[in-house]
């Protein structure tokens, strides 16, 4: 009995082999340079979200038709439901970038890789932010010593202002366990939040970020009479465009540039405007140490989607 | 001789003990005479919490009786009220409320007092040997505040009543902080239900505040029907638990004030003075929207205020 590879002649097999496989690497060779191409006319960047996400999805509706009209390729946006799933939306989603805030900011750059590409410059001509801790005036807390059995308010534990801070400066007055010390601790979910739930008395104490409550007070000079601010935190970037290091660099550039010189056009003007921004500037990973630092003091590991509690 | 000194250090130290420090239990009964102004639920609530929790505190076999008189929010009704508990020779006297707790100061007595529901008892002049107990505050502005985010307010009219000490230093906050916002603060001093009639000049722009008044409690569906008609809308420091229609209520939940008096009260029934037991103010707050209020007076509360809420009525 003769096998078939014995009946076939040797150079007969070869060609059959070798024609298929030619033509299944030539077909991924060339899938993948159509996918390639395809991705980069479009580009999906992710937003954290804020107070009201309808606003926000109105505000950030105008950058990513300026953004796609300057560099010829769709610009879409997408916000995540949480702070912090930054890190699980990279993958499912397979997001370009990401306007964070500073902590998930830290987070992606340390364990994706992402590139800081431009921060955004608030109305106050500043780039950074900072986290307060803020009682109520007529609450008689005075220091930490006066914290004790009281209740205490957080925006989230991927946040930097509103609660990494806070667990630092904690720690050091010797506050480590949260549940032993206060009478109960939650999070608002947003710093405007957390700043109402103090005034309103639901919480004792809040953590919160100091351009939010400075918005809160300029509409309501009123909350200076009723808010005392215990602690300010060092400056940390508030809103930072983090992008993929795979992609093309050509993009990144075109797209930082865009962004950088977005305050020199008339429409560049409107969408700043609708963001409430001044303009963009250059970011660098530098920027984020005082971030890791911080979580550091606060006993915290910077772990993907959140912040140990 | 021996055996006799054994059976009174065996047998008569406990009881000496109990005598010293639990002297209701030497008496086999504790008498609690309560005053609850009217029939408000924010007292009933608070009182229940009290009973609830007074009879965790003390031993399972103590007998409390609860004297309970439900004065109607009016001077002489709450002394009469004082002065029976004081006839009655009761152990402990539990008063919700400012002027309840006042009219039982003014009688002088011996007999400890624990008040609970009174609005800044520091502010109240609550003093004396005999008297401690806890209160509550609520931030005021906070309410002025949610208003102002969900309508123009020209005019806010503030609902007191002139006869409770405690709403009037209400009312006075309320039109400091109207005035600091440039609205018009309208004082409604409510005395008598006929004073409700004041209510029916109000116009369609104004708003109304309503003070932790018990005469104000006592006919809040009066008040409420009667601004429904002008499509007026009303908020308040104590809960709507009947569902009225305030349309924002920020309040101290009165179940924290009842346990917290129940506490104060196991520790005087167990022979602590009154007077050396510190008063305690309680600021934890719950905010309620009522969505349905709000539709039918044609209110839409913006997204970004629902999410504050601790509870929301649909």
């Amino acid at each position: 009995m003769t096998s078939l590879t014995q009946a076939i002649p040797r150079r007969i097999c070869w060609a059959y082999l070798i024609v298929p496989l030619s033509v299944l690497l030539m077909y991924f060779c060339f899938a993948t340079q159509i996918r390639g191409e395809e991705r980069h006319r479009e580009l999906l960047i992710g937003i954290e979200p804020e107070h009201n996400i309808f606003d926000q999805v109105q505000r950030y509706r105008a950058l990513a038709a300026y953004l796609s009209d300057q560099l010829g390729l769709k610009v879409k946006l997408t916000i995540m439901s949480r702070y912090g799933e930054v890190i699980q939306r990279f993958r499912s989603l397979r997001l370009d970038g990401a306007l964070l805030s500073s902590y998930t900011a830290s987070l992606a750059i340390r364990e994706l890789g992402l590139i800081p590409v431009v921060n955004l410059v608030n109305p106050e001509e500043g780039s950074t932010s900072q986290g307060y801790i803020f009682v109520r005036k007529d609450s008689g807390i005075k220091n930490v010593s006066d914290m004790r059995d009281r209740s205490v308010v957080f925006v989230d534990p991927a946040t930097t202002e509103g609660y990494v801070f806070a667990r630092a400066f904690f720690r050091q007055h010797g506050i480590d366990d949260l549940d032993s010390f206060f009478s109960r601790h939650y999070f608002s979910g947003s710093h405007a939040s957390a700043v109402f739930a103090v005034l309103d008395g639901r919480a004792d104490i809040g953590s919160a970020k100091n351009t939010v409550y400075n918005q809160l007070v300029a509409r309501d000079r009123s909350i200076l009479n009723e808010l005392s601010i215990i602690a300010t935190s060092p400056e940390v970037p508030e809103v930072t465009l983090c992008l993929k290091s795979d992609l093309a660099p050509e993009v990144l550039e075109k797209l930082r540039t865009a962004l950088l010189k977005m305050d020199e056009t008339v429409e560049g003007h409107k969408v700043l405007k609708q963001l409430a921004a001044r303009r963009f500037v250059r970011a660098s990973p530098d920027d984020f140490a005082v971030v890791s630092d911080m979580a550091e003091d606060a006993g915290i590991k910077m772990l993907n989607g959140s912040s140990n509690r | 001789m021996k055996a006799s000194r054994r059976y009174i250090l065996f047998r008569l130290f406990p009881v000496l003990f109990l005598v010293l420090f639990f002297p209701g239990l030497a008496t086999g009964k504790v008498l609690v005479g309560v005053i609850m102004t009217g029939d408000i639920p924010y007292y009933g609530s608070m009182h229940e919490a009290f009973v609830g929790g007074l009879k965790k505190k003390l031993p399972a076999d103590q007998d409390v009786q609860f004297i309970l008189q439900r004065p109607f929010p009016d001077p002489i009704a709450w002394s009469n009220a004082a002065r029976k508990l004081i006839a009655l020779d009761v152990d402990l006297i539990v008063s919700y409320g400012a002027p309840a707790t006042h009219a039982v100061l003014f009688e002088k007595s011996n007999i400890p007092v624990v008040y609970a529901g009174v609005y800044e008892p520091q502010a109240s002049n609550l003093k004396g040997k005999s008297v401690t107990g806890c209160g509550y505050r609520v931030p005021l502005s906070s309410l002025l505040r949610y208003f102002k985010r969900i309508r123009d307010i020209k005019e806010l009219r503030v609902v007191y009543s002139s006869t409770e000490e405690d709403t009037v230093r209400q009312m006075t906050e309320l039109v400091n902080l109207a005035q600091q916002q440039n609205i018009n603060p309208v004082r409604l001093d409510i005395r008598s239900h006929g004073d409700l009639k004041k209510l029916k000049s109000i116009s369609t722009n104004d708003a109304v505040y309503v003070t932790g008044s018990s005469l104000a409690h006592i006919w809040i569906e009066d008040i409420v029907t009667a601004l429904r008609e002008k499509n007026v809308p009303a908020v308040g420091i104590f809960p709507d638990s009947n569902e009225a229609g305030m349309l924002i209520t920020l309040f101290q939940p009165p179940g924290q004030q009842g346990e917290t008096a129940a506490e104060i009260a196991a520790k005087i029934i167990g022979g602590e003075q009154a007077g050396n037991i510190a008063p305690e103010l309680l600021r934890e707050t719950e905010l309620v929207f009522n969505l349905a209020e709000a539709k039918e007076l044609g209110i839409t509360f913006p997204i970004q205020l629902i999410i504050e809420a601790t509870r929301v009525i649909k």
